[in-house]
């Protein structure tokens, strides 16, 4: 595994985890262990996007570049 | 209103290609309980619901099975690149091919295309509910 697959797939276990607790708080919305785990994984989440969009390309669209529109770069996600 | 993540949830490298597979994986993309299946009966169902905590689950549920269709459409994608024409016949993916190539087409393991028929929305949670625990067997 390459250094990028290694930060995606952590990257992708914090958002999965995110995930299936906004799942969870869909129909427990006043579990308060639950949103207070969640805000850690999405903060967790969000260090590592940013780590993986400095280093191999954005994940979502930015629009402060006014050099490229750099979304439109390879790879796509099923082009991994 | 969407908001797209250029990434899959789960990341998909295949190494060893196999049309004969990918073949019947493509029944989970375009097939009558498919993730397109999935995502539709959810999404349409959601109108309906009567309680907050069903609408957002339906919602985001909904949500996540098109991030699943994007995951079996990468999986077939993969299984089926740089195949030779040898390949193509021997795995039997020559009936795919003559109408697809290696595209993703969004159709059962029998080559029936993606019908919304194969689904129902009928307005009545307990009766929606049931259909999507069927469509879940």
């Amino acid at each position: 595994m390459t250094g990028r697959d290694i930060l995606l797939k952590k990257l992708s276990s914090y958002a999965f985890a995110s995930h299936e607790l906004k799942l969870f708080l869909d129909t427990h919305p006043k579990d308060k262990d639950t949103l207070k785990k969640l805000k850690e994984y999405e903060a967790k989440y969000k260090e590592l996007k940013m780590e993986f969009e400095d280093k191999y390309g954005l994940i979502m669209r930015k629009t402060d570049d006014t050099l490229m529109w750099s979304w439109v770069n390879d790879p796509w996600p099923w082009e991994e | 209103m969407f908001v797209y993540e250029k990434r899959l949830q789960y990341p998909i490298k295949i190494k060893q290609t196999n049309p004969k597979l990918a073949k019947i994986i493509i029944t989970q993309y375009g097939g009558p309980d498919g993730e397109l299946g999935a995502s539709l009966r959810y999404l349409s169902q959601r109108f309906s619901m009567p309680v907050p905590e069903l609408k957002a689950t339906l919602t985001d549920i909904g949500v996540e099975e098109l991030g699943h269709l994007e995951m079996i459409g990468t999986i077939v994608y993969q299984l089926t690149k740089n195949l030779t024409e040898s390949e193509i016949k021997e795995a039997g993916f020559d009936s795919y091919f003559v109408d697809h190539t290696a595209g993703i087409y969004p159709q059962a393991a029998s080559g029936t295309p993606y019908s919304a028929a194969s689904m129902q929305v009928k307005g009545d949670p307990i009766a929606d509910l049931h259909e999507d625990l069927a469509a879940d067997e």
